[in-house]
């Protein structure tokens, strides 16, 4: 019996370890392309096509893209700000919603709830969204645009509120009341340190949101010295698409250059590169705290 | 209960109004700003006012907001600063240039003119929908404006084209004078014609053996270069060599230039089953990829990287960057071309609706904006900052007059035309690169051919059929596509189901809707 067990703990480690090992490879392979064509002559993309190794090796895009590296820098710097100041003053704003939505002693709650959760369901569509910050807010080219319309959504208040009412017992609130707590100090004393991993999921929900983000750039922001990260790499790739559209008689050419194909690519990897190698020690905090979640039950 | 329920409608009609009051604040507290800004300045201006040549009130100093598409050039702080200092002297206005970058331009053209933002001056063309926004009303009629604010470019802009660009009998955009040719032409590769003795292509069969010849001596270069803009770059094509009237017409509808009285359907008929199966021929001789609807390279890329070695049609301007931008890497390749005039035997210079600047309904200050448009078409200190940037910095003139970069592309903060300023080219002093040349002879050759554009002033309305055209388009995109990229088999059967589906997402009516709306137009222009 227990030869046969092992057997089967064996061919399961077998098959296990090659399906996984095939998922890596599959996710790697295209990240592994983009490096490779970075470093890539830009001529020998265009005629031979993409290669896991370069045949004509070059440092080209690199010099490109740092020849005038401020742009780039500037971006990182805005989507730097606005991802810290937005997820910290997020996490602050949900908590704080989460933590008086559930409080029994709010008479209100319910229907507060159902008014933040109806918005999710009818929403007042782009159009009057944009006139909202450019006409009566007078957001435009603002950090303060760039922030707030992520701050808070109603799935994460939700989220929190829910994670609050089931790691904090209702008994605490009684007897820190009774301790002479007020409302805030046990929020700031008790509730957010219970919630730590609740804190944990919502804060990399947020700071992959403001991370990722370049809508907001993309409608609100004219100033060029402004514009988020991704949506600097996004304005790339679009006027390239661009150019493809408009067809010979629409009559339009570009006065600027049209940045190359190896370009391109090692502007992706300046892009992305720093938050990929920072990723696996951040998560590492973030499984844990997960996990003591989960064992707290 | 009934107490509960009014409690938190008290409670929530408080929030209502807590917010209302905060809007409110923020609103009319810029209001205040701009106002008393507005009246300490206006006494240090008065005096200038006088010395001021244009008709118009500049006694409140304004700030002009500019609109332009595309993405800004580096240096435009240092531009708009030295645009700034002449405005504030002239017109007591500043301006500052915006920029939509290509990203979702569409949309954000939309948001521009619907809601009711303030901005002053407006890039307008057939390809942003002029005709369909100036219809709507999004921008303000200039018939009035424009003697007061602006008489200046009223006298230069000739009076046939204030009469093409009217929408519904008003002039809503004022339009560049720079007449070029957007028309398209065979594109291939000379010395690789030279070295196989192949024939130069001057129509479609002897562009054909030309693309024979190439793959058959040149196995690992694709004969044609074609990206998945199938329509445009293969099928629209086929049809200009027709001699339709310009285009793209819309819906399948084909209007030949010499018969505009005469519309009918392109699609159902013997001519476009034969583009269909010359495009089929072609994919079947291997000219393209298999794999061209997933092609997203531009049509010139693989050209100059010498992967493909023709390209069936492009105007004269790209086909001279191109060949420039080849040489520059391959000094010993050539490109030739040849403009479809010689088969069509006519070619229409651009519409003035082609590139135009247009003053939004909501703009407060149109006869500045106009007043500020002219001294940006019709001053050369004004026209050569705003098209070519700081002379000395970004640009230099040499000795025959010709257009110089300084640096290269990538330290040049302000390359040529560096704010997309098709609009506001004044051929008076315009300046060209000296490999401009080229593209001078072949529009000298086309202006000896030349016709008016008829097609461009036509304005269709489609709210009569505004389902059917959306049907239409999802029809277009599944069953005609792969048509058009040859990768059917049976042309003709593929054909009957795209035409069967077409009608039954209302083809017939939106083709006579479009027709009836033409021929009106055309018994209204007197055009035949």
């Amino acid at each position: 019996m227990k030869i046969k067990d092992e057997k089967y703990h064996r061919l399961f480690q077998c098959i296990a370890y090659t399906v996984v090992l095939l998922i890596t490879a599959a996710c790697l392979f295209p990240f592994l392309l983009i490096i490779s064509a970075s470093l890539t002559d830009n001529e020998t993309i265009l005629t031979q096509g993409y290669h896991l190794i370069p045949p004509a090796f070059s440092l080209e895009g690199y010099r490109m893209v740092f020849q005038f590296p401020d742009e780039v820098l500037r971006a990182y710097g805005v989507t730097g700000l606005t991802t810290v100041v937005g997820t910290l003053g997020g996490l602050f704003f949900i908590t704080m919603a989460g933590y008086v939505l559930q409080r029994k002693s709010f008479k209100y709650r319910n229907q507060f709830a159902f008014f933040i959760y109806f918005t999710t369901l009818f929403g007042g569509g782009l159009v009057p969204w944009y006139i909202m910050y450019t006409k009566y807010l007078n957001l435009m080219d603002t950090y303060a645009v760039l922030i707030i319309p992520g701050l808070m959504s109603p799935f994460l208040i939700i989220l929190m509120k829910n994670f609050i009412k089931s790691a904090v017992p209702e008994e605490i609130f009684e007897s820190a009341q009774i301790d002479g707590a007020n409302e805030f100090t046990i929020y700031a004393r008790i509730v957010l340190q219970l919630s730590l991993p609740g804190l944990a999921t919502i804060g990399l929900f947020l700071a992959l949101h403001y991370w990722n983000d370049w809508f907001s750039s993309s409608m609100f922001i004219n100033n060029p010295h402004m514009y988020q990260l991704q949506y600097y790499l996004y304005n790339v790739i679009n006027t390239i698409s661009f150019v493809t559209q408009m067809g010979a008689s629409s009559g339009v050419s570009l006065g600027q250059d049209i940045p190359t194909e190896s370009t391109k690519m090692a502007m992706a990897i300046i892009v992305t590169g720093p938050i990929l190698l920072l990723y696996p020690f951040v998560q590492r905090y973030f499984v844990k705290g997960l996990t003591i979640g989960a064992v707290k039950g | 209960m009934a107490t509960k329920r009014k409690r938190f409608i008290s409670a929530l009609l408080s929030v209502f109004l807590l917010i209302t009051i905060l809007a409110g604040c923020s609103s009319s507290n810029s209001e205040t700003k701009t106002d008393t800004t507005g009246t300490s300045e206006a006494p240090t201006t008065t005096d200038k006012d006088t010395t001021s040549t244009t008709g118009i009130d500049t006694s409140k100093k304004v700030e002009l907001q500019f609109y332009m598409l595309g993405s800004a050039p580096k240096d435009l702080s240092v531009v708009e600063a030295e645009v700034n200092k002449l405005t504030e002297k002239d017109l007591n206005a500043t301006v500052k240039f915006n920029f939509t970058t290509w990203t979702d331009w569409e949309q954000k053209y939309k948001l521009l003119l619907s809601s009711g933002q303030s901005v002053d001056l407006i890039y307008t063309a057939e390809w942003t929908q002029f005709q369909a926004y100036a219809k709507k009303g999004a921008f303000l009629p200039l018939d009035d404006i424009l003697p007061k604010a602006a008489p200046k470019v009223q006298a230069y802009v000739p009076q046939d084209m204030w009469d093409a660009v009217k929408i519904d009998n008003k002039i809503y955009t004022v339009p560049a004078t720079y007449q070029e040719y957007v028309t398209n032409g065979f594109v291939w590769r000379e010395d690789l014609r030279q070295k196989y003795n192949l024939p130069k292509p001057v129509d479609l069969a002897s562009f054909e053996e030309y693309l024979d010849g190439i793959k058959k001596n040149e196995p690992t270069m694709m004969p044609l270069s074609v990206n998945s803009d199938v329509r445009g770059n293969l099928l629209n094509l086929l049809r200009e060599l027709r001699g339709w009237i310009g285009g793209p017409i819309p819906y399948g509808v084909n209007i030949q230039y010499d018969k505009p009285g005469e519309a009918y359907s392109y699609w159902g008929s013997d001519e476009q089953l034969q583009d269909l199966e010359t495009i089929k021929r072609w994919q079947d001789k291997g000219f393209f990829s298999k794999n061209v609807l997933n092609v997203k390279d531009t049509l010139q890329d693989p050209v100059t990287s010498g992967k493909a070695a023709a390209i069936l049609g492009d105007n004269p301007t790209r086909y001279n960057d191109t060949n420039n931008k080849m040489k520059s890497t391959h000094p010993d390749w050539d490109l030739g071309y040849t403009p479809y005039a010689t088969v069509t035997g006519f070619a229409t210079p651009v519409h003035p609706i082609h590139n135009g600047f247009a003053v939004p309904a909501s703009s407060k200050n149109a006869e500045r904006a106009l007043a500020f448009y002219e001294k940006m078409v019709m001053d050369k200190t004004y026209n050569w900052l705003t098209e070519y940037g700081i002379e000395g910095k970004n640009f230099e003139v040499d000795s025959e007059g010709h257009y110089k970069m300084l640096g290269d592309s990538n330290s040049n903060g302000f390359q040529r035309e560096g704010m997309q300023g098709w609009a506001w080219r004044n051929p008076e002093f315009m300046l060209f690169d000296k490999s401009y040349d080229g593209v001078d002879a072949i529009f000298k050759e086309l202006d000896k051919v030349k016709k008016p554009d008829l097609y461009l002033g036509f304005a269709e309305d489609y709210t009569a059929y505004q389902a059917e055209r959306a049907a239409l388009e999802q029809v277009e995109k599944q069953y005609l596509f792969p048509l058009q990229a040859g990768i059917v088999a049976d042309v003709k059967g593929g054909m009957e189901t795209f035409m069967t589906k077409a009608k039954q997402a209302g083809l017939d009516k939106v083709q006579s809707e479009y027709i009836k709306q033409w021929n009106a137009y055309v018994a209204e222009k007197g055009i035949q």
